[in-house]
């Protein structure tokens, strides 16, 4: 399935230090995961070996029916070319906690910038570009420069900027934590408009409340492991786990 | 407010009578700023002297520097300068762009390469390299290509090779190469990684990557340097008359050599490069205006507005020069 993720056995280190020790996750196409977990405890690590921004140093990401980074040659995986990664990773999507928009370029212009990379024509670039600006509630601020935008505004049009190659997976990564707390509700609204759009995602966030009304599954992540998996309800009120009782007591 | 009421009447001024509560309704002037027209008289005197003496200094010549200024052979020179300048430039930049990629590439044979590359000729004077390649014949009278102790493919004479100007053609886009490649090293890790993950994720190819994200972030910290060095460059062509090109300072040389005028035909020079480079400056001016789009920079005064505040004596809102 388009969107599906299938995660095994994915090792990284960085410097010799292990970082994540061997996660096995599936997530199934169209959900929503949010994944929880402290400071330093590897969540965009794993996030950035979903799309390659940080290649694994054992274990695979499977994207749909696709190995990403990598394809199979015999028993071995062999590295894509860029070109191959390229392709790839403009069926997934990233959003950014510092939003990472493209600085000399306006915001329409952010968004074409994908589009026109994998071949759409300009004029209807630049229409899409308008669409996916009302979708996030910015109608009429084309031409507007990064600069001239408040957190959440950038944030939203870097969602924008994620949606406009079509992908079938959308990773973000601490969306809101940059924001002032009075700008967190907008994008996390434009968060819950995508939940049942068909598009898998997987978020990585502190807001308990918002992993309570969208996810259909939440996951802990201590150490680089796995340590909780399951329903919004069996992680987040009933937990076993002695770790994640700490960190959801302290973030409540 | 307080302090107003507080202050006796014997040392208020006359200018603050108005009641405290129209206060808010006060014009607000500048600041009485005497000091700038002492120096700004200081200045026009000192520049009034300069004027004097090069007006009344019999042995500038000024009529032979008229005569000369428009001579076809400086006007040849010149041409030969802007154009090989231009060359130099334009070869040195698409090498050093080149020469950049490969020091950052994850090859570290090409890195080294590289690196080799700009120790070697940042080491060596220009005039040296200049006159290497020149002298390339004595060195290498033949060049051929083949298999080392092997059979020879291709064979040249070197002594047709390079002329004069190609040889500095060589040796200056050589220079302007290891230069230019750590500007624009320099420049690319000035922008902000994430800048370069956002483009991956979209699924921007590499070199997509470097020339529609990268390279245009680069650039306001590129252009500054490369002004620089185009300058220089412009002002380094004239080592090529060493080996007798007729670049603008090579075809003053000539004359002077002919009839003495040596610092009238300087002068010829001088205005010149001058000229070249205020509009060399102007350009440059311009194009960090360019670049300087989405950042808040962007709203920096246009060059005739930056002129005018730095009149000292007509008292107006300055917009603040340079930063
Ligand atoms: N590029 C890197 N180089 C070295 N260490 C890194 C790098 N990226 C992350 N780390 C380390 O890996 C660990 C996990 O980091 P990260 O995935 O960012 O955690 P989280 O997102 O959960 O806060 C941290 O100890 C961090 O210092
Ligand atoms: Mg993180």
């Amino acid at each position: 399935m388009a969107g599906s993720v299938r995660i095994r056995n994915l090792h990284k280190s960085f410097a010799g230090q292990e970082v994540l020790h061997g996660i096995d996750l599936d997530f199934a196409a169209g959900s929503v995961t949010v994944i929880l977990g402290p400071s330093g405890s590897g969540k965009s690590t794993l996030l950035r070996c979903i799309n390659h921004l940080e290649s694994p140093d054992a274990g695979y990401v499977e994207v749909g029916d696709e190995i990403v980074g990598y394809r199979r040659d015999g028993h071995r995986l062999r590295e894509r070319s860029p070109r191959e990664v390229a392709r790839q990773r403009s069926r997934i999507g990233m959003v950014f906690q510092q939003f990472n928009l493209f600085g000399h370029q306006t915001a329409a212009q952010n968004i074409m910038e994908g589009q026109l990379a994998s071949g759409v024509p300009s004029d209807q670039a630049r229409k899409r570009a308008s669409e996916l600006l009302a979708r996030v509630g910015l109608a009429g601020r084309e031409n507007a420069y990064p600069s001239a935008l408040s957190g959440g505004q950038q944030q939203r049009v870097a969602i924008a900027r994620a949606l406009a190659t079509d992908p079938d997976l959308i990773l973000f990564d601490e969306p809101t934590s940059a924001l002032d707390p009075e700008l967190v509700g907008e994008v996390l609204a434009v968060i819950r408009d995508l939940a049942d759009s068909g598009i898998t995602l997987v978020i990585v966030t502190h807001e308990i409340g918002f992993a309570r009304e969208v996810a259909d599954k939440v996951i802990f992540v201590d150490h680089g492991r796995v340590v909780e998996s399951g329903s919004p309800a069996a992680v987040l009120d009933h937990t076993e786990n002695d770790r994640a009782r700490t960190f959801l007591s302290a973030v409540l | 407010m307080p302090l107003l009421t507080a202050a006796t009447p014997s040392v208020r001024r006359r200018e603050v009578a108005a009641p405290a509560d129209d206060l808010g309704q006060a014009a607000l002037v500048g600041r009485r700023r005497p000091l700038q027209w002492v120096v700004a008289i200081a200045g026009v005197v000192v520049l009034a002297m300069l004027v004097n003496t090069l007006l009344t200094n019999p042995r500038f010549e000024w009529q032979v520097v008229g005569d000369y200024l428009f001579s076809n052979a400086i006007l040849r020179g010149l041409v030969l300068t802007l154009w090989l300048t231009a060359a130099v430039m334009v070869s040195g930049y698409l090498l050093g762009i080149a020469v950049a990629a490969l020091r950052l590439s994850d090859n570290a044979v090409l890195r080294s390469v590289s690196f080799g590359f700009v120790w070697f000729v940042r080491s060596v004077p220009p005039l040296v390299q200049l006159l290497f390649w020149f002298e390339l014949a004595s060195l290498y009278p033949r060049l051929s290509l083949g298999i080392p102790f092997g059979p020879e493919f291709v064979s040249v004479q070197t002594a047709h090779l390079l002329s004069a100007v190609a040889a500095a053609y060589v040796a200056l886009t050589i220079d302007v190469a290891a230069f230019a490649s750590e500007i624009i090293r320099g420049g690319i890790l000035s922008v902000d990684r994430g800048q370069t993950e956002a483009a991956d994720s979209l699924g921007l190819s590499r070199a997509r990557t470097f020339r529609r994200v990268v390279l245009p972030q680069a650039m306001p910290a590129i252009i500054p340097a490369s002004g620089n060095l185009l300058i220089g460059m412009l002002k380094a062509t004239s080592l090529v008359s060493v080996i007798a090109v007729q670049d603008l300072l090579g075809a003053t040389e000539l004359i002077y050599n002919d009839n003495f005028k040596v610092i009238p035909l300087l002068i010829v020079a001088t205005l010149w490069y001058l000229l070249l480079t205020s509009l060399l400056s102007v350009l440059q001016f311009g194009l960090e205006r360019r670049f300087s789009r989405g950042t808040r920079r962007a709203d920096r005064p246009s060059l005739p507005a930056v002129w005018r505040s730095n009149l000292p004596v007509f008292p107006h809102r300055r917009p603040r020069a340079g930063r």
